[in-house]
């Protein structure tokens, strides 16, 4: 979770090292273009949720803390979005952006008080976060209609300018996807990034340094919030449906086994976990009953066996080109 | 001013899910004291008890005693299944604490999902132990199930502090909570107790969730919140200590009663989860102060 090694050097091959997910994930969209039919929705889906995954990266894999709740967020602004939209008929962006407001709002107020836990206790407080939001996204029947979930929710766009090909969609998701990650590098090769690293490797230690740790603690954790309520509303528009179960522990699950198999610390791991597992169970559409099962099962087996995902398969490579040097 | 009636009927309300949360604490207590972990699937333990106990009345056509006996027995088998497959593999790789909660979280999701694929959705309850209708005293409707869970509650109690007291097993689990290293200098099998332990635990869960079921319903997804109550139980009572976790169920059961009485009956899990993260913020050290 703390592996932050920041390379001052980068010679040839580990250069192009960094470069590989970027370049299969531009390839990849461009044979989904290509290609077309339901490639198309997957690499959708397989990009919304990598804007997620950087998100809950940043919070975790950057500030070595710890969220099960990162859903409730996404829930916040996708309900917001559909309900703006579906219900008041407002404006798509506009209603987005009153989403991420609104989840930006509530994060604040929930990370003040939760972020001074630790360890267990921070993670059971943000599991019972995100179990909140689906119970309330299932009780307030009046405003989310419950488990029937919103439906006709339009897509995005201005001013009667609406993205409605599945070509557009998936350009303008990359765009965003590309956006995300660009900036999370940015932020964590910032003087916030270096004040989160150094939270993650010892909060004492960043507290002499001068850091405010709590500070840059909810710094991380509003970031996080913005990437996850953006995911929801992006979803929410590009389906145009939303019913909690979109939100449920499922969400969870799926994130941090994307997280994993990507590699947890590293700038494009979310991005290359996020694709990987959307495009894996295609070949076995016949069980979606068992995904949530295989995920899981999944997830626990990359704990024990490569806790560093297919970012540790990087490693073996640069040892293989002669990069002994180790951390 | 409420009618003393009614914020007795409240009380009695809270004190017996209170009694719940306290096993399930004392579940997670058990675990902790023999290894340092938080078992984030101790809600799965508590979810099974009730499910299998109906699969096997309903199915099997089983009387209830039978069948809750051997639910219990099945779960805390689960119990040492999940902790060889996922906690020992982790636990020899001396994994990170978050590694280990994580894992734990997906073992719940996956036997969440797989009892969701065996039982199907729908919610299923279990008939009262007793079939009378409540006792009445002074207003007071008093179920008996209640009697039940109170009655059971106070039996493990028992039976706990007489096995951690009395049985040379109780004694070396709490020589593994005290130090585990000097524990093992002692030639006490640690890791066994781990495996005993996670049993235990699993089938304090099982027992929760059988007492409980009765009084409204189980299905495959119950067992989360039901986890996180009996994690603020233990908290409450000071993390690791069993009889304290007990005692912090009982205080959190009735605080939910009260929260829950003002509002509606579908925000009960909203109001009970806002209970326990009010508890969180304001005491994580506990009311009866850390066991370490």
């Amino acid at each position: 979770m703390t592996n932050l090694r920041i390379t001052t050097s980068p010679d040839r091959v580990r250069a192009l090292l960094r470069l590989l997910p970027g370049a299969i994930g531009i390839a990849l969209v461009a044979y989904a273009l290509l290609a077309g039919g339901y490639l198309i929705s997957v690499v959708s889906f397989g990009l919304i949720y990598a804007i997620f995954v950087t998100g809950l990266n940043l919070f975790m894999g950057y500030t070595g803390q710890v969220s099960f709740g990162q859903n409730a967020f996404a829930a916040i602004s996708g309900y917001a979005s559909a309900i703006l939209t579906a219900t008041y008929g407002w404006e798509p962006l506009l209603a987005t952006a009153t989403g991420l407001a609104g989840a930006l709002a509530v994060a604040l107020v929930v990370g003040y008080p939760t972020l001074r836990l630790k360890g267990h206790y921070l993670a059971m407080a943000t599991l019972a976060i995100g179990l909140i939001a689906y119970e309330v996204a299932v009780q307030w029947q009046s405003v989310t209609q419950g488990y029937m979930g919103i439906s006709g929710v339009p897509p995005l766009g201005i001013a009667g300018f609406e993205i409605t090909s599945e070509r557009g969609n998936l350009l303008f998701l990359a765009a965003i996807a590309a956006l995300g990650v660009t900036a999370a590098a940015l932020i964590r090769h910032s003087r916030v990034g270096r004040a989160m690293a150094a939270i993650a490797g010892s909060e004492d230690a960043a507290r002499a340094l001068g850091i405010d740790v709590a500070r840059y603690k909810l710094l991380a954790f509003l970031i996080a919030a913005v990437y996850a309520a953006l995911a929801g509303s992006l979803f929410v528009h590009v389906v145009g449906f939303v019913s909690p179960e979109v939100f449920g522990l499922h969400m969870v699950n799926l994130a941090f086994t994307m997280l994993y198999v990507g590699g947890i610390g590293t700038v494009m791991g979310p991005l290359v976990g996020a694709v990987v597992i959307m495009l894996l169970p295609e070949t076995f559409r016949a069980f979606k009953d068992y995904q949530d099962l295989a995920y899981g099962a999944a997830l626990i087996l990359l704990l024990i066996y490569a806790p560093r995902g297919l970012a540790s398969l990087a490693d073996l490579l640069r040892r293989r080109a002669g990069e002994g040097r180790r951390a | 001013m409420p009618d003393p009636a009614y914020v007795a009927q409240i009380l009695v309300s809270g004190l017996g899910v209170g009694c719940i949360y306290g096993l399930i604490g004392i579940g997670f207590c058990v675990i902790y004291n023999a290894s340092g972990i938080v078992n984030f699937a101790q809600g799965a333990f508590v979810m099974l008890g009730g499910m299998i106990t109906h699969a096997l009345v309903q199915r099997m056509g089983l009387p209830l005693l039978p069948a809750a006996v051997g639910a219990i027995l099945l779960v805390a088998a689960l119990g040492i299944v999940v902790e060889r497959v996922v906690v020992r593999p982790l636990w020899v790789r001396n994994a990170t604490m978050f590694a280990m909660i994580l894992a734990t979280l997906a073992a719940q999701i996956v036997i969440e999902r797989a009892t969701l694929i065996l039982f199907g959705d729908q919610p299923k309850t279990l008939p009262a132990f007793t079939d009378l209708p409540p006792l009445r005293i002074a207003g007071v409707a008093i179920s008996f199930q209640f009697l039940w869970i109170v009655g059971a509650s106070a039996a493990i109690i028992l039976g706990l502090a007489a096995f951690f007291a009395r049985t040379r097993t109780g004694k070396a689990m709490r020589a593994c909570a005290i130090n585990r290293e000097a524990a093992a200098l002692q030639g006490i099998p640690v890791g066994t107790m781990l495996a005993l332990s996670f049993a235990l635990s699993a089938a304090l869960g099982a027992v929760a969730g059988i007492l409980i079921t009765p009084t409204q319903y189980t299905a495959f997804n119950v067992g989360l919140p039901f986890a996180i109550s009996g994690f603020i139980a233990a908290i409450v009572g000071g993390f690791g200590r069993p009889f304290g976790a007990f005692l912090g169920g009982l205080a959190l059961g009735v605080a939910q009663a009260v929260a829950v009485f003002a509002l509606d009956a579908g925000f009960k899990n909203i109001a009970a989860l806002s209970v326990l993260l009010v508890f969180l913020f304001l005491r994580p050290q506990g009311i009866l102060g850390a066991a370490k």
